[in-house]
């Protein structure tokens, strides 16, 4: 550890001499630089305030920003704003353009970021620039293995002078600690400790390239959590859904614990024995989540409580043991998103509009997916940040040619990079139907599948004696479902008879009645006419013979039941036209009456024993 | 860009995928039903195809919708 200080420090000393010699970037001039670093979580956040005074006669448009090349490494974010507003005012500022530039002659230890001013700086004139900087796994723990009873302990190391390539005229840093617990720190000139921050400066009228390496060795028991692999799936429904599953592979970055875990001493005193330790993480959903699930290889995972409101969805996970140092879980968390509110169209493309990173706070690598619905086209993606982006194919439900899928991987994530990103999309309204029309068609296939067999002649000797009887038996069938048929007609044209007997009975109008007995005479006609190939085949089969007597009979007694019908017809017409009631032919038509529901009552009888055949 | 963005919403609101899957089941089932007793009831000589095709064509509707609808239902978006 001591001798690769050492070598830090005559690095840097030749670092100096080296820089001497290289020439001044420009006439800028920094009156006034205020550091804030935030070491209270594993994630360390510079943000420094700089007032910038062009001095020279040109103007200027860039600024050059400087980082160690051992920060530069671990840089995750990097934003630029100009407050141009003066004290509370200073409201909207836009992010600058920021990007890496390698000027000529600076030693390949120093890595510089170029930002883009808003407008050139001519003489005399100044700007405030806010520098917000975010550093991963930039802490390291000292001694890396501690015990379960041991607190965690973690190294810091930056410079007390800003480094920068311009002369800085003042400037003061302060660092703020999770607790006051500091085991040491560089003691320069300037430097206090209040509470749980720590001050240095200030400092005035340095030269460009000043550094003074500074190393707080302080007290951090916060979760280190970092997802080794993020892998974060958005998939598109436009039936109404947008479901994202994220999976998980969790790692507690912080000292390595050594020696044995016991669970019983973690259980009795969770603070002390167990410091280091974390035991849950709060994962902060958007509103109106639904179908929340947190499983792992195993299955689901309890130990997780949900909250929501109408603001955020807020989910409580606890992994199946605590989490020390080097300790991995892997676990994958989903839900399901209402479409829209995250789905929109606009100049005729849909584009999905969601967050980037991971609800949980901590540092990820991480690797997003979109799948977007079959059928989508053109797809672009508007990233605020550069990220690595490719196309796949992926098949889920319903699937002929495969979803289209954008794959979005980036490195080294922060919370900062939570911000949205667009995947825009054409898609054809008409391609919803697609796993409707899928399921309709696969339902008609089983149907026309059922019809083929039931037409289909499966026999395979075409010419046996019992093919051949069953093909006449199913022509018997058929025959007599035709008789059976006519027969129904039959007896509903009696039904109209009897109907119109009633009508002439109530309204007295002989001809509608007469119109009616023409009618049904040449349509019983035309029925018996039907009726008599059937009979004919029926009595030539061989098949027939027991059906036939009862088939006969049938037609038999329906035959007497049309004459009794007609004679009694006749005689109410008649009777009504003469106007002559009397007794005696009261008494005949309800003679002919019991006859008519006696026959009526057979010949259906015998139909419905035709029917089973 | 020339006009805001507008959210974009299913066809067919949430809140009726289980009733219309239900109901369409039900169709479709009844529909079924009809075939299959044709089938089982008609004699080989005097079925209609048309009649057996127009059944199954309106079953295999109503039973795809039902169960696209069921599937929405019961949470597998497709």
């Amino acid at each position: 550890m001591e001798t690769r200080f050492a070598l830090f420090f005559f690095f840097f000393f030749f670092l100096l001499i080296a820089l001497l010699s290289t020439p001044v970037f420009s006439d800028l001039v920094i009156t006034k630089v205020d550091r804030k670093i935030d070491l209270t979580s594993h994630i360390v956040r510079i943000s420094s305030s700089l007032k910038v005074e062009n001095a020279g006669p040109d103007v200027v448009s860039q600024l050059l920003l400087t980082f160690p090349e051992y920060q530069a490494k671990k840089l995750a974010y990097l934003t630029a704003s100009s407050a141009e507003g003066k004290g509370k005012s200073k409201g909207s500022s836009a992010n600058l353009p920021v990007e890496v530039v390698q000027p000529e002659g600076v030693p390949p230890a120093l890595t510089f970021y170029s930002v883009s001013l808003p407008r050139g700086l001519g003489k005399g004139e100044s700007l405030n620039l806010d520098v917000f900087a975010v550093l991963t796994h930039s802490l390291q723990p000292f001694p890396e293995e501690i015990t379960q009873a041991d607190v965690q302990l973690v190294l810091f190391q930056d410079s007390a002078h800003y480094l920068s390539p311009y002369e800085v005229k003042a400037q003061v840093l302060s660092i703020k600690l999770p607790s006051p617990r500091v085991e040491s720190f560089t003691k320069i000139q300037n430097t206090k400790l209040v509470d749980s921050e720590i001050k240095y400066g200030p400092y005035e009228n340095l030269p460009a390239f000043s550094y003074s390496p500074i190393i707080v060795h302080y007290e951090n028991n916060r979760p280190f959590a970092v997802a080794t692999e993020l892998l974060r799936e958005i998939e598109i429904s436009h039936w109404g859904n947008v479901q994202i599953t994220e999976h998980y592979k969790l790692e507690h970055g912080g000292a390595r614990t050594k020696g044995g875990f016991s669970r019983i001493d973690y259980q009795a005193r969770p603070n002390v024995r167990g410091a280091s330790s974390f035991r849950r993480l709060i994962v902060k959903l958007p509103p109106r989540a639904h179908s929340v699930y947190y499983r792992d290889e195993i299955g689901n995972v309890s130990t997780s409580h949900l909250w929501a409101d109408s603001r955020k969805t807020e989910l409580e996970i606890e992994p199946r043991y605590p989490m020390f140092g080097g300790w991995k879980t892997f676990f994958t968390v989903g839900y399901g998103l209402p479409l829209h509110d995250y789905l929109f169209e606009s100049d005729g493309k849909r584009f999905l509009n969601v967050s980037f990173g991971s609800p949980i706070a901590e540092v990820v690598v991480d690797n997003l997916l979109v799948v977007l619905p079959e059928g989508s086209k053109d797809i672009s993606v508007s990233v605020p940040f550069s990220v690595k982006q490719w196309e796949e194919v992926k098949y889920s439900h319903l699937d002929i040619s495969g979803r289209p899928v954008v794959v979005l991987e980036k490195k080294n994530a922060v919370p900062e990079h939570n911000s949205h990103f667009q995947v825009y999309y054409k898609f054809n309204s008409f391609s919803m139907l697609r796993e409707p029309l899928m399921l309709i068609s696969g339902f008609f296939f089983l149907f026309v599948s059922c019809i083929i067999y039931m037409h289909a002649d499966l026999s395979i000797s075409k010419s046996s004696a019992s093919y051949l009887a069953k093909l006449q038996w199913y022509e018997v069938q058929a025959t007599v479902q035709k008789l059976h048929e006519i027969m129904v007609r039959c007896l509903t044209v009696h039904d109209k008879l009897e109907a119109s007997l009633r009508d002439l009975s109530r309204t007295g109008d002989v001809q509608a009645c007469k119109a009616m007995r023409k009618a049904a005479d040449s349509l019983l006609k035309d029925l018996s006419k039907d009726l008599k190939p059937l009979l004919v085949f029926l009595q030539s089969s061989l098949q027939a013979a027991q059906i036939y007597q009862k088939v006969e009979e049938l037609v038999v007694k329906e035959k007497e039941l049309q004459e009794k019908l007609m004679s009694k017809h006749t005689m109410v017409v008649d009777a009504y036209e003469k106007k002559s009631a009397g007794r005696e032919l009261e008494n005949r038509i309800a003679a002919l009456q019991q006859k008519l529901t006696t026959l009526r009552q057979e010949v259906d009888d015998l139909i419905d024993v035709i029917d089973e055949i | 860009m020339a006009q805001a963005p507008k959210p974009i919403a299913s066809p067919v609101p949430e809140a009726w995928y289980p009733s219309m899957a239900a109901l369409m089941l039900v169709f479709g089932l009844v529909f079924t039903a009809s075939f299959f007793i044709y089938e089982a009831t008609s004699s080989r000589k005097n079925r209609s195809i048309a009649k057996e095709l127009t059944t199954g064509a309106l079953a295999s509707v109503f039973l795809g919708f039902g169960s696209l609808f069921l599937l929405l239902a019961t949470g597998v978006y497709v």
